[in-house]
């Protein structure tokens, strides 16, 4: 796209500023307007709360055919995060749609937060902690927060 | 024969004067033998003058008296034939030369200058004259002393060679071969001496076999002792025996031409060993016209001589072209001079009943038209036919001596051209009232001739009168060929530029032909101006050729005049539509023609063929002068023939010619040409690429198997399907195919309740139905959207966020996007092999069913929301293209008519379809339509209120027609050559246009069509007339030199000449 970002990547970036979600933000980097520094708050009721989690979003060349990168650079302890910052969401994967946006898809992030999946897990050791012990991967991840994501 | 003259030679060696009287046969000692007594001189000339030399009817008439009698006597004893005048019974009045029609029928031809009402009595001629006299070495056949001395006569004797019985087919042959024309002199004796030399016994056998000369000869030296093969000089007076002037000839018009055609028959052969004789035998003895038509006499004989060379063996194809072409700027330099037209000519005023205002220059055309056909009625001195030569009797003899004149006979005439003779002077008989109209494409040929007959109408005497050969003669009416496409613009344009009633046109074409044209034309309100085609013409021709009688056809009338538009549809002199041509009747004969040589200096021949101009009309005259010149590279000399041919005969002006204060003489409104690019859809540009795949393959493959030159046509085939699939990718697919996927289309819209166009309100009722039986949720939402874009509440597009959206387009499931971002995601989705589904409900989705909203027409309700379907297989890039720009056109500019160009047909018939959808009016004209349809889809045109489109093919389209009600031209696809898409841009950017004209050419980027244009258009004028020139090995050796290049610079190198030969095959 070197002739210049794409309308909608504009449009996106511009409501992203103008109508802010709650406990989103997402700003582009000056030098590259596809790439996205994001934090997200951690949803209340989660073992979440109180963290600020920063990612890094990249919306490739033909996004929005295809879902844009998203990765957590703020270490959690999630099942469906990896240790690497990976997230595994349907949206972000086969079930992305042009119709979904840079808003809405770190929506279901937030949402994420908020309602770990380990019967679809990423983070395999994780995972089973989860179902195993609950409380005591709630635990962690709550230590997590507080280590990792409030500082 | 023999005793006579030895009767006659002992009368020489007893002393007695012989009194001039001729060694023919007419002796007077034989008579004295049969009336016992002996004759005085001046009794026997006077006998032998009235019995035409005919010794037996002499000797009767001495004994009836009758010789004495008076000056007229019956002749028809005369062993020789009748003598009578031969002047025609039924004599054309516009028939300068014989006329053909007649002599199809089986009747007698006249030679018009044999013999007229006021000629010179045959009878008054001696049985032969004087002419002159040449040496000559002959050679000797016997040996001997003191054979032959000098001032001793010899006999010229021809004796035939005894022919072998027939029957055998060797033995013909054999005669064939050694054609006789062994000449011998013989001693007083009559005991052969020598022989005359070969080149001088050629012509002189003829002259003596077809009883033209009579020969004398004297010895003037001869060695004492001769033996075989010596040479003997002689000196030979030559006589010219009357019954040359009395013999009848062959007809001798259009089978000249046909002269050094494959079957020259003997009359034929005859014909030309006299006309060759003749002008050999006046060189050599040098006998000079004193009067001919003023072309140098040396060169003139030389010429002809030279075109009256024996025929080629080699058999010529009666439809093939001859000549050699003509350099673009030969062609240029003969135009140049043929158009000095002077602007200050003098101007004429047309009659009253003509409707049309004329232009300054349109009325200088009508005077120059009138001058020429009003030509005969002023000329009051008589000149002599062109082709024929005066020439004195001599009035010495080769002694010096008086010879008697004969009175009111001092000169006689030669045709050197046929080789005919007559002692009657020619007579210009009436030379060619017409002409050629050769102003440029646009400067109202037809008016201008229209304008003339209106003016210059057939006297009032003229009442419709049948002759004996069946011919209805002095019709008032006026006969127009032209193309078939044209019919009905002559027939409209004369009814334009005539008052109410003045001027009565008639298409006589097709069902209208089945009148009878002498009833018709003898009837009270005949029509002034039958209009007919070519193929007409040709048609009946064939039928008269065939024996048929052709009564009431276009042969039975002599017309007041005929006009030949197009006139270049008979260029070739062979082929039978102009032989037809030649055939019609008329006093006045025209043709029009934009281009009257279009590349070889033969297509004027047979313009001027037709209009019967003398000299030119013989071809043996025009070949002498202009062909064997031209192909001797004495260009000059031909083409300065040409000028004088061209000069009182053409009337030409070209469109960039300036008025002399600088004004154009056309002022034309602008021409604006915008190249329209057109870029292929993928599935489109697919295809083509595939196409171009294929297609270099084979040229590679036949490159390097070396089998270029043979292969053109599939290459050819293949280049034509990458033409065209840049219009329409249907049009290069099997129909029966695209019909099958046509009908399984139509099956799944059935079953999904979609069609190509669907109208919102209608799906809206259909939803609301189904959603109060079956409430589901896409229902719902479907016709949530329908509502929403009923009432133009636009959202963003899905993808782009634009608000509103570009070209909205919902899918079958009714979800909306910009159209492009909806194909842009189908194709992203298909290229990573997932199905496409719609980004808002996720059901599948694809290209096909994707529709437009398209909004209330434009001048009609405003409620209507179509939803069209896009891709529907019945469009196409560039289809689209050209809807769009008349889409806009019908809202910026309503009432503006436009013309579609395309040379597909099957382009056309996609087209149609595609204007019906948008309710744009239109009207369609190819090749294929019958002439009365053609007129009604003209008519309809014009007529029409309010804007409308034309479909034309190029080919049927793009000449003649005038469409200058129409201000928009579209071109949908390039031809070869520019000057194609020119002529048919012209057919709206003419004279009558009042408006500035836009030409929009379709060009789709990155394809054959846009190299066509940059590169092949361009340079085409080079490879035509270098390839051109070369022989297909030349040709060959060329490409092969130019190996070196990439294979797409071979690509289009043959693709330029690929259409070089398909253009001249």
């Amino acid at each position: 796209m070197a002739s210049g970002l794409p309308k909608r990547i504009i449009k996106e970036t511009e409501r992203l500023v103008a109508e802010p979600v709650p406990g989103i933000h997402a700003v582009p980097h000056e030098d590259n307007l596809r790439y996205f520094d994001v934090s997200i708050h951690g949803p209340a009721q989660s073992p979440y709360e109180g963290g600020i989690f920063r990612l890094e979003l990249f919306l490739p060349e033909d996004y929005p055919m295809t879902p844009p990168k998203i990765r957590f650079l703020t270490k959690i302890y999630h099942p469906n995060i990896d240790r690497l910052g990976r997230i595994c969401l349907d949206v972000l994967k086969g079930n992305w749609s042009p119709a979904l946006q840079i808003r809405t898809i770190l929506l279901s992030i937030q949402a994420l937060l908020g309602a770990p999946n380990p019967d679809d897990p990423l983070a395999n050791d994780v995972a089973q902690r989860w179902k195993e012990d609950e409380k005591a991967a709630i635990a962690t991840a709550r230590e997590w927060t507080r280590t990792h994501a409030m500082t | 024969m023999a005793e006579t003259h030895l009767i006659k030679r002992r009368k020489v060696e007893n002393g007695e004067s012989n009194e001039a009287i001729p060694d023919d046969g007419f002796d007077p000692d034989m008579i004295a033998a049969v009336i016992g007594e002996h004759l005085p001189g001046d009794t026997l000339r006077r006998l032998k003058d009235v019995s035409g030399g005919n010794l037996e009817r002499a000797i009767n008439m001495y004994f009836d008296g009758s010789w004495n009698a008076s000056s007229s006597f019956p002749q028809q004893s005369n062993a020789f034939g009748p003598l009578q005048p031969m002047s025609s019974p039924r004599k054309r009045p516009a028939a300068s030369s014989s006329s053909h029609a007649t002599e199809r029928r089986g009747e007698p031809s006249s030679v018009t200058a044999t013999a007229a009402e006021s000629g010179v009595d045959l009878k008054s001629m001696p049985g032969r004259r004087y002419l002159g006299a040449f040496g000559v070495g002959g050679w000797a056949t016997r040996s001997g002393t003191s054979l032959l001395q000098h001032g001793q006569e010899v006999r010229i004797e021809r004796q035939k060679m005894t022919s072998k019985p027939q029957g055998s087919k060797k033995a013909t042959i054999v005669r064939r071969k050694t054609q006789d024309i062994v000449v011998r002199f013989t001693d007083p004796k009559g005991q052969e001496v020598g022989r005359l030399p070969q080149e001088t016994a050629e012509y002189i056998s003829a002259l003596l076999d077809q009883k033209i000369i009579a020969l004398e000869g004297t010895c003037v030296y001869a060695p004492e002792q001769i033996r075989t093969n010596d040479t003997i000089f002689l000196q030979l007076r030559c006589y010219m025996l009357r019954e040359a002037f009395e013999r009848r000839l062959a007809p001798l018009d259009s089978e000249t031409t046909d002269f050094f055609g494959p079957k020259e028959t003997e009359d034929e052969r005859a014909m030309r060993m006299r006309q060759v004789g003749l002008v050999k035998l006046f060189s050599e003895i040098g006998l000079e016209p004193i009067k001919s038509n003023g072309l140098d006499q040396k060169s003139k004989r030389a010429a002809i001589l030279d075109s009256a060379e024996e025929p080629k063996a080699t058999q010529p194809d009666p439809e093939a072209e001859e000549g050699k072409e003509l350099e673009q700027d030969q062609l240029d330099a003969l135009y140049r001079k043929a158009q000095s037209f002077d602007f200050n000519s003098p101007e004429a005023e047309p009659a009253d009943t003509f409707a049309l205002n004329l232009r300054p220059y349109q009325k200088q055309a009508l005077h120059w038209l009138l001058n020429k056909e009003r030509n005969v009625a002023n000329r009051e001195d008589v000149s002599m036919h062109p082709l024929w030569e005066e020439y004195p009797w001599p009035t010495q003899d080769l002694d010096g001596n008086h010879i008697p004149p004969v009175e009111g006979a001092a000169q006689f005439y030669v045709n050197p051209y046929s080789g005919e003779l007559s002692l009657d002077f020619p007579r210009q008989e009436q030379n060619c009232l017409g002409g050629i109209l050769a102003d440029e494409m646009g400067l109202g040929k037809t008016i201008e001739m229209l304008s003339l007959i209106h003016t210059n109408k057939s006297p009032s005497d003229y009442k419709p009168k049948k002759t004996i050969p069946g011919i209805l003669e002095k019709v008032s009416t006026t006969l127009v060929v032209a193309p078939m496409s044209l019919l009905s613009q002559w027939e409209l344009e004369t009814e334009a530029a005539s008052k109410e009633g003045t001027l009565k046109p008639f298409v006589y074409y097709g069902n209208d032909k089945k009148s009878n044209l002498q009833l018709l034309l003898s009837s009270k309100g005949a029509p002034d101006v039958i209009i007919t085609s070519y193929g007409t013409v040709l048609s009946e021709y064939n039928q008269v050729l065939k024996g048929g009688t052709g009564d009431g056809g276009l042969f039975s009338i002599c017309f007041y005049r005929i006009i030949l538009d197009e006139a270049h549809y008979i260029k070739n002199r062979l082929s039978k539509t102009a032989k037809a041509c030649y055939e019609l009747l008329s006093e006045h004969r025209w043709v029009l023609t934009g281009t009257p040589i279009v590349n070889r200096l033969e297509d004027l021949f047979s313009l001027v063929k037709f209009l019967r101009v003398d000299p030119w009309q013989s071809f043996t005259f025009w070949k002498s002068f202009i062909t064997t010149p031209f192909e001797n590279k004495e260009f000059l000399r031909a083409l300065d023939v040409v000028q004088t041919v061209l000069e009182p005969l053409v009337l030409r002006r070209t469109k960039d010619m300036k008025l002399p204060n600088g004004d154009p003489l056309v002022p034309l409104p602008g021409k604006t040409t915008i190249i329209e690019k057109v870029q292929l859809s993928n599935k489109e540009r697919e295809v083509y690429d595939f196409i171009q795949d294929r297609a270099k393959k084979t040229f590679k493959h036949n490159l390097e198997a070396g089998t270029l030159m043979k292969s053109y046509t599939s290459i050819l085939a293949q280049i034509l399907r990458l033409r065209q699939s840049c219009c329409h990718p249907t049009l290069i697919r099997k129909k029966e195919a695209v019909a099958d996927e046509l009908e399984a289309e139509a099956a799944y819209d059935v079953a999904n309740g979609l069609a190509d166009d669907m109208d919102l309100n209608e799906l809206l009722d259909r939803f609301s139905v189904e959603s109060s039986g079956n409430e589901t949720n896409a229902n719902t939402y479907g016709a949530h959207v329908l509502k929403q874009i009923k009432e133009e509440v636009e959202g963003e597009c899905t993808f782009c966020c634009a608000e509103p959206m570009e070209n909205q387009s919902v899918t079958s499931c009714f979800h909306a996007a910009c159209r492009d971002c909806w194909f842009s995601f189908i194709s992203h989705e298909r290229e990573l092999e997932k199905l496409p589904l719609c980004p808002s409900c996720r059901s599948p989705i694809n290209e096909r069913d994707i529709f437009e909203v398209v909004r209330g027409d434009d001048n009609n309700n405003d409620e209507e929301v179509l939803l069209r379907r896009v891709n529907s297989s019945h469009t196409s890039a560039k289809l689209h293209a050209l809807i769009a720009k008349l889409k806009d056109m019908r809202k910026t500019e309503p009432d503006t008519k436009a013309t579609v160009f395309s040379q597909f047909t099957s382009f056309l018939d996609l087209i149609g379809p595609a204007l019906a959808r948008e309710r744009i009016p239109f009207v369609r004209f190819d090749g294929s339509m019958s002439q009365q349809a053609r007129k009604a889809v003209i008519d309809q045109f014009k007529k029409h209120h309010g804007g409308m489109v034309m479909l034309l093919s190029l080919k049927a389209g793009g000449v003649g027609l005038n469409l200058t009600e129409a201000k928009r031209v579209f071109m949908m696809d390039p031809w070869w050559s520019f000057a194609v898409e020119a002529q048919a841009i012209d057919r709206v950017h003419r004279m009558g246009q009042m408006h500035d004209v836009t030409v929009h050419r379709f060009v789709v980027e990155d394809s054959v069509e846009e190299r066509m244009i940059n590169k092949i258009q361009a340079r085409k004028k080079f490879i035509a007339s270098s390839l051109g020139m070369m022989g297909d090995e030349e040709k060959k050796q060329v490409w092969l030199s130019f190996s070196d290049f990439f294979f797409e610079s071979w690509w289009w190198w043959w693709c330029a000449d690929a259409d070089y030969i398909g253009t001249h095959r």
